[in-house]
């Protein structure tokens, strides 16, 4: 045995192991989804039982792509992943910016500030749209409640009150309904994520070149094009970090979707699949691959656009 | 000059008040997560208990008789405790042979690795549970187990790898000269050189395993059952229970968020593998 033969076979139980959690795993849903594989039928009941015979073909891909679900699911997965990446970098930036100088009590706000990202997913959700969301018994019930409350007791003050009897009363926002239990999630992300992305730009902004820019305002540059013309390049590359670590949180996002959007139509992907698996799992299948499809082609671009970077 | 041109009235006085401010906000919701989870229940929806409460630990304290905390905080223990050692004791080894021997190929296997991470977990939902019932491992603390090990091995192995690199490769190398054999190697130059590294990565993979809700909520049902899903079993109670379910989310959360205050500056290196320092 040479000298490296041992050394790199160690690396092999780690590659056996992925190898096969990767694998044995998505080759079965490759097979489920060309075949018809329902849990219940009592009419067909061989369909209950996976076999070649109840050959589909692509069957299944053509239910899922004409499924109303399906464009909303992808088009939500988007929609909710694009939002918060976009939050969580500009939020980070500003924030780390506005914090990366000394100042009293910095240790502590930095322990303050971090304290979201490691608050468990059901957690958060579970926190978000019951204490603080509720559109009665949150936060947000409550405050909306009282600012009504003060509205309408100032209308009933001489001089003043015409003028507060103009204005409505203020309705809260419900952030179950389809529509904004995806700003909820986003909101719940964004908060966990925002962190995140402070504490890495905040020590890539350590590393910035001071001199560079006192000889930039010796040059009469000002706050702005310091920012944007030494600050956010020097950024580039923890951003790109940021934005592919998160797209890999992200993409498979579910606790907080199956929490806050309990049947009101606020789809995922993911949030489709365990849908489908309730009974047609090979629906279920092929929106798997579609999501696998989807994750693909985030991951080569970022992968390409990043890895790069990482190797160096 | 330079000193002159920046100390303006706003970065002396209004920079700092900024800062806590965002601070506060951000660290608010978990701040009324633990002071609800000191009213009752009743008081905790009532507006004009907002901030001034007559504070309780009846919640903490029939936090078994309410949902029997200590039963799934136990089982989050063990199935983070276990993966976290088997990831490392997997990861390890792979990561010292790809620092120190690495061949043309490692890079490609590197990125391999982290592309396995980004493989959407649905996808392979109902094959998973398939297979794991069908072995009889549904709702064990094993199956448990072996998914997180697996799910956070390529991130275990990452941050390794970045710590690894950093020791100089003739340390190893003169170990070689002196006829130590490559056991000896990792136990006596390798481990205790990257001791700091080893630690935070442990810390984090812990941290990721206890925080996990995709499979522990799917792969379980009473048996194994962790944390994530005694708060995901109980998540819609409207109003009826915020004061109880703030105690028992609180008790889920603190543990950690405590563990990753001091984990907070290797959590940025280990994350971006060494790419922000």
């Amino acid at each position: 045995m040479s000298n490296r033969t041992l050394p790199r076979l160690l690396q092999t139980p780690a590659v056996i192991l992925l190898l096969i959690w990767m694998l044995v795993p998505l080759s079965l849903t490759l097979y489920f989804s060309f075949i018809r594989y329902v849990l219940n039928n009592l009419r067909r009941p061989e369909w209950t039982t996976p076999s070649f015979s109840n050959w589909r073909g692509f069957g299944n891909y053509e239910f899922v792509l004409n499924s109303k679900d399906f464009l909303l699911a992808i088009q939500n997965s988007l929609f909710i992943v694009g939002s918060i990446l976009f939050l969580t970098v500009a939020l980070g930036v500003l924030i780390a910016v506005m914090i990366n100088k000394a100042f009293p009590g910095q240790g502590i706000v930095r322990v303050l500030l971090i304290s979201p990202f490691f608050v468990m997913p059901a957690v958060n959700a579970v926190l978000w749209i019951n204490m603080i969301l509720d559109p009665v018994l949150g936060l947000q019930g409550l405050a909306v409640a009282g600012i009504n409350d003060l509205i309408a007791s100032l209308q009933g003050a001489p001089v003043v009150g015409w003028f507060f009897s103009l204005w409505p009363e203020i309705e809260p926002i419900s952030f179950r309904a389809t529509q904004t239990s995806a700003i909820a999630v986003i909101i719940m992300v964004t908060w966990q994520w925002t962190p995140f992305a402070v504490l890495i730009f905040m020590t890539s902004l350590q590393s910035e070149d001071q001199q560079q820019k006192e000889a930039a305002v010796l040059d009469g540059a000002g706050t702005w094009s310091q920012f944007r013309f030494l600050t956010l390049p020097h950024l580039g590359r923890p951003i790109a970090i940021v934005v592919m670590i998160q797209a890999i949180f992200h993409l498979s996002l579910y606790a907080e979707i199956e929490i806050v959007s309990r049947g009101n139509g606020n789809k995922n992907l993911p949030y489709l699949i365990g849908e489908f698996a309730n009974n047609n799992i090979g629906a279920a299948s092929a929106t798997g691959i579609f999501a696998v499809i989807l994750a693909n082609i985030v991951a080569i671009f970022l992968l390409r656009m990043i890895g790069k970077t990482l190797m160096e | 000059m330079a000193i002159v041109a920046t100390t303006t009235k706003f970065s002396v006085y209004g920079r700092p008040v900024l800062a806590w401010i965002v601070g506060l906000l951000f660290f608010f919701p978990i701040f009324w997560l633990v002071l609800t989870s000191f009213k009752t229940d009743a008081d905790a929806v009532k507006p004009e208990f907002l901030f001034f409460f007559t504070p309780t630990l009846d919640n903490y304290l029939n936090m078994t008789e309410n949902y029997d905390y200590w039963r799934f905080a136990t089982n989050s223990v063990i199935t983070s405790v276990f993966a976290t050692i088997f990831a490392l004791a997997v990861g390890i080894p792979s990561a010292y042979a790809m620092a120190f021997n690495p061949s043309r190929a490692t890079k490609d296997v590197l990125m391999w690795m982290l592309s396995t991470k980004m493989l959407p977990a649905a996808a392979v939902l109902y094959p998973m549970t398939f297979l794991t019932k069908s072995l009889g491992l549904f709702d064990t603390h094993f199956m448990v187990i072996v998914v997180l090990m697996l799910i956070n091995l390529p991130i275990v192995i990452w941050m390794l790898f970045t710590y690894f690199k950093e020791i100089p490769k003739d340390i190893i190398e003169a170990g070689q000269m002196d006829g130590v054999n490559t056991w000896g190697e990792v136990k006596e130059i390798l481990i205790p050189l990257a001791w700091g590294g080893i630690a935070s990565t442990a810390l984090l993979c812990f941290i990721f395993c206890w925080n996990e809700a995709y499979w522990t909520v799917r792969l379980t049902t009473t048996e194994a059952a962790t944390l994530s899903k005694l708060i995901e079993g109980n998540r819609a109670p409207e109003g009826l229970f915020f004061g109880r379910l703030s105690a028992v989310s609180a008790a889920a959360v603190g543990p950690i968020v405590v563990l990753g205050w001091f984990c907070q500056k290797q959590l940025v290196q280990g994350l971006t593998f060494g790419a922000v320092k």
